[in-house]
C-alpha cells in the first residue's frame, strides 16, 4: 500500500481527528489513526470508543489497504515539516514516510484490531447548516455541568420539533436555551449530545456554509459533512424538565448595555466572596448599583451605572462567575435581565443582534444569604 | 418534640454574690445596705447588696456617687479569696449533676443538663434542686433561667431575680423573644441598641421582620448573630472549659496623676503584674489595649495589634508607653490599665463558633 499526500493538508485533518483520542486509552489500539486507502481516497478514523470521528481525504494513489498508524507519532513528524509531499509506503505492519529530508520507519498495528464504528439503524434525520449548528453548540456547552453524578446534565439537549430545533444546557445553576425557530426537523426527537463530540463540531463547523446531516436513533447520533462523519454514543437519560424552572411572571426587567454591565461585574467580582463569588445588584428607579463584599475580610466594592428600569426597587445576589460567563458570550448591544423575586432565576435574553427565528434564553439562580 | 427543644441549659446566677456572702458572714450586716469595695472618695463599688439597690447603687458606680445615692451605705472590704472558696462549693453542687458547667465569673455558669447525672427528666426540677443546695451549703440565694440555649436562659435568670427562676419552654420561646426589649438580647449592647433604634428595630418583633441581608448590611457578622437569635437559635455549647480571651491589669491611682513621667512609672508596675499572669496562664497575645480613665470618668482605651505574638514584659511595656504618648492629656488620670488580648488560646474558640457564620448559598434549580 503506497500513497502520496500533501504534509501540511494531511496534518490539519489529522490534527482535528486527533482531538478524539485520550491521553490513557485502556485500549492500546485507540492511540491509532485507521487509515484505508481506497484509490485515491484515504478514509481516517480515530475513536475512543464513546465517540468516532472518520474523515476522507484524498491522496495520490492508486493501491487499495488498510492499517493502524500510532497517531502522536504521525502528528509530532508532522508538525516538524514544511510544506511538501510525503510518501507512505506500507509493508506488512511497518510504514515507511519518505520525505525531502529522507526517511521515518513507523511500527504500525493490524487494521482489523481497530473497533469497527457503529452503524445507525433506522435513523431518523435533520438537516442543519453548519455554522448555525456551530453557534447552537457555542451558546450553550459553557452552562452544562461537570458532575459525574450527574452525568444527563454533563451535555446539551438537542430538542427536535417539526417547528422548531432547540438546544438547551444546565449544570441546575445556570442554564441556556438556544431556539431556531427557521429550522425544524421532519420528526419530534429529544437525545442528550455528550461534550466532546460537540466541541469537535464547533471547531470544525464554525463559519462553515455547509449542510450537516444529522442521523439519530435512541442510543447514537452521527453528523455527516464535508467528508468527514462524526459518530457518538448518546447520554442515557431522562433531561431535567427545564421549562419548568423558566419563571413566567417577571415583573421587574431591567435594560442595560451589555459591555457596560460586563466590565462593572468584573471589576466588582474581584471583591467577592471567593467561594460562593456574590455579587449584588441593586436596582431603583433608573440605577442599577452593583457591589460586593467579602464579609471573611473587610473588602468591599460598588459601583453606579444608569440603566433602564422597570419595577419595584429590589435587590438580588448572583454568582459574578456565572453572569461574567453568559455576558460574555451574547454578542448583543444591550441585554435585558427579567427579575420577579431575590430566591427566583433571573432571566438574561439580548436585546439586539439575532438573525430572524433565532432566540436566546440565559437563567442564572441567585446567590443568597443563608445559615 | 418541638425543633428548638434539643438542649437543656441552667443558667445560674448568684444575688448579689460578693455582698451576700459578707452578709452571711457577718450576721450584724444583714438586713442593711452595703458596698463591697474601696470606701474611700476614690473607690468603687464591686458588688452592692440587694438593700443598697434600692437606693440606686450598682456595681462599678464610684464610690462617692454611691454614697451620695445611699448616705447609709456600709462599705466591706472586699475578700476574694473568701468568694472563691465559696464558688468552689457552689461548683462542687453543679458538678453533682453535670460536668458539663461553663463558669461565667465567680458567681455566674451554665449548665448542660440535657444529660445528668440523676437522669431527671427535668431541668426546673434540678435548677430548683441546684437552687435549694446552694442555700443549704453556703447559706446565699441564686436564681437560675433554664432553656433551650444558653442566650435564652441566661434571659430568664434575670426575670425572677433574686431568689428565684424562670423557665422559658420551647413553644414560649418564639413569643417571649418577639415581645422582648431590644436592650435585653445578649449581645445587643447600648451602642447597637441605638443604632436598631435608628432602624426602627425596639422588640424582638421588630428586629424579626428584617431580613438577614438588612441585619447584615448594617450590623456586618453581628447581624447573623440577631437574625439567629431572635428565632430562639443559639448552637453555642455549653463548654466545661472557658477558654480566655484576654488578659489584664489595671491601677486606680490614689491621687490624679497628670504627669507623663508618673503615667510610665505606673505602666511598668502593671506590666510587671501582666507578665506574672501571662506566666501563670501559658498565653501569648497580639493586641494590647491600654485603657485610661479620666478624672471625670471617661474613659478610653487605645490599641494596637501585633502582626506575632507577644508576651514579654518589654514589648508589652513599650508598647503601653507609645500609645499613652499618642493620647493628649486633656485631664489628670485616675486609672490606667493594660490588656493583651487576641490571645493564642482564641483559636480554637473561633473554631468553635464557625457555626455561626453567615454563608451565601448558590440556589438551584431544584432539579
Amino acid at each position: 500500500m503506497k500513497f502520496i499526500v500533501s504534509s501540511s493538508y494531511l496534518q490539519k485533518h489529522l490534527q482535528l481527528l486527533g482531538g478524539v483520542i485520550n491521553n490513557n486509552n485502556t485500549l492500546p489500539i485507540l492511540d491509532n489513526f485507521l487509515l484505508e486507502l481506497t484509490g485515491s481516497e484515504l478514509k481516517v478514523s480515530a475513536s475512543d470508543m464513546e465517540t468516532t470521528i472518520v474523515s476522507k481525504l484524498e491522496v495520490e494513489s492508486e493501491d487499495d489497504g488498510s492499517i493502524a498508524l500510532p497517531a502522536k507519532l504521525l502528528l509530532d513528524t508532522l508538525k516538524t515539516f514544511p510544506e511538501q509531499p510525503l510518501t507512505f509506503h506500507a509493508v506488512g505492519t511497518m510504514i515507511t514516510v519518505s520525505h525531502d529530508k529522507g526517511k521515518s520507519e513507523i511500527a504500525c498495528a493490524a487494521a482489523e484490531e481497530f473497533p469497527k464504528a457503529v452503524t445507525i439503524s433506522e435513523p431518523s434525520s435533520t438537516t442543519i447548516m453548519g455554522d448555525t449548528l456551530a453557534t447552537a453548540v457555542n451558546k450553550t456547552i459553557f452552562a452544562a455541568g461537570n458532575d459525574d453524578l450527574r452525568p444527563v446534565m454533563s451535555g446539551v439537549f438537542f430538542q427536535f420539533t417539526s417547528d422548531s430545533l432547540t438546544f438547551v444546557a444546565t449544570d441546575a445553576h445556570k442554564l441556556v436555551r438556544y431556539k431556531r425557530e427557521d429550522i425544524a426537523a421532519s420528526e419530534t426527537a429529544e437525545f442528550i449530545m455528550p461534550k466532546k463530540p460537540l466541541n469537535l463540531l464547533k471547531a470544525m463547523l464554525q463559519g462553515s456554509e455547509s449542510e450537516v446531516l444529522v442521523e439519530y436513533n435512541d442510543s447514537n447520533a452521527q453528523f455527516s459533512f464535508d467528508g468527514t462523519t462524526i459518530i457518538c454514543r448518546l447520554i442515557d437519560g431522562k433531561y431535567p424538565n427545564y421549562e419548568a424552572v423558566i419563571p413566567k411572571e417577571n415583573p421587574n426587567k431591567l435594560t442595560i448595555s451589555r459591555t457596560q454591565l460586563l466590565n462593572s461585574v468584573r471589576r466588582v467580582s474581584i471583591f467577592s466572596n471567593k467561594t460562593t463569588h456574590q455579587i449584588r445588584l441593586k436596582m431603583a428607579g433608573a440605577e442599577l448599583n452593583i457591589s460586593a463584599e467579602d464579609l471573611d475580610y473587610s473588602n468591599k466594592a460598588d459601583e453606579r451605572l444608569t440603566c433602564d428600569y422597570q419595577g419595584d426597587d429590589m435587590q438580588i445576589g448572583f454568582n459574578s462567575r456565572f453572569l461574567i460567563e453568559m455576558l460574555n458570550n451574547l454578542t448583543c448591544d444591550d441585554v435585558s435581565l427579567e427579575m420577579s423575586l431575590p430566591n427566583r432565576a433571573g432571566i438574561l435574553t439580548p436585546v439586539d443582534g439575532l438573525d430572524e427565528g433565532e432566540n436566546v434564553t440565559m437563567l442564572v439562580m441567585p446567590v443568597m444569604l443563608n445559615q | 418534640m418541638h425543633e428548638l427543644a434539643d438542649r437543656k441549659i441552667i443558667h445560674v446566677d448568684m444575688d448579689a454574690f460578693y455582698a451576700s456572702v459578707e452578709q452571711y458572714d457577718n450576721p450584724e450586716l444583714r438586713g442593711k445596705p452595703i458596698a463591697v469595695g474601696g470606701g474611700s472618695d476614690r473607690g468603687v463599688v464591686a458588688a452592692a447588696s440587694y438593700e443598697a439597690r434600692k437606693y440606686g447603687v450598682r456595681s462599678a458606680m464610684p464610690s462617692v456617687t454611691a454614697k451620695r445615692l445611699c448616705p447609709d451605705l456600709i462599705f466591706v472590704k472586699h475578700r476574694f479569696d473568701r468568694y472563691r472558696e465559696v464558688s468552689t462549693q457552689i461548683r462542687e453542687i453543679f458538678h453533682d449533676y453535670t460536668d458539663l458547667v461553663e463558669p461565667l465569673s465567680l458567681d455566674e455558669a451554665y449548665l448542660d443538663v440535657t444529660e445528668n447525672k440523676y437522669n431527671f427528666p427535668s431541668a426546673t426540677i434540678i435548677a430548683y434542686e441546684i437552687r435549694r443546695r446552694i442555700y443549704e451549703v453556703t447559706g446565699i440565694t441564686a436564681s437560675a433561667g433554664i432553656s433551650v440555649n444558653k442566650f435564652i436562659a441566661k434571659i430568664a435568670s434575670d426575670y425572677n431575680k433574686p431568689n428565684g427562676q424562670k423557665t422559658i419552654v420551647p413553644e414560649e420561646i418564639i413569643p417571649f423573644l418577639e415581645e422582648l426589649d431590644i436592650r435585653k438580647f445578649y449581645g445587643i449592647g447600648k451602642v447597637t441598641a441605638e443604632k436598631m433604634y435608628q432602624h426602627g428595630i425596639f422588640t424582638g418583633n421588630d428586629l424579626k421582620r428584617k431580613s438577614l441581608e438588612f441585619l447584615v448590611e448594617h450590623f456586618g457578622k453581628s447581624g447573623g448573630h440577631y437574625y439567629k437569635i431572635v428565632r430562639g437559635i443559639h448552637k453555642s455549647p455549653v463548654k466545661a472549659n472557658r477558654i480566655r480571651k484576654s488578659l489584664g491589669a489595671e491601677r486606680t491611682f490614689s491621687e490624679n496623676i497628670s504627669s507623663e513621667v508618673f503615667m510610665k512609672e505606673r505602666l511598668v508596675q502593671i506590666a510587671e503584674e501582666i507578665e506574672k499572669r501571662i506566666a501563670k496562664s501559658d498565653v501569648a497575645g497580639k493586641t494590647i489595649t491600654l485603657k485610661i480613665k479620666y478624672r471625670d470618668f471617661k474613659t478610653q482605651t487605645r490599641s494596637k495589634t501585633m502582626p506575632y505574638y507577644i508576651r514579654d514584659k518589654e514589648t508589652i511595656l513599650s508598647t503601653a508607653v507609645d500609645l499613652l504618648e499618642q493620647e493628649s492629656f486633656r485631664e489628670s488620670v485616675r486609672l490606667l490599665g493594660i490588656t493583651l488580648s487576641n490571645l493564642n488560646t482564641s483559636k480554637i474558640e473561633e473554631e468553635d463558633e464557625d457555626e455561626n457564620d453567615i454563608v451565601e448559598v448558590q440556589l438551584g434549580f431544584g432539579f
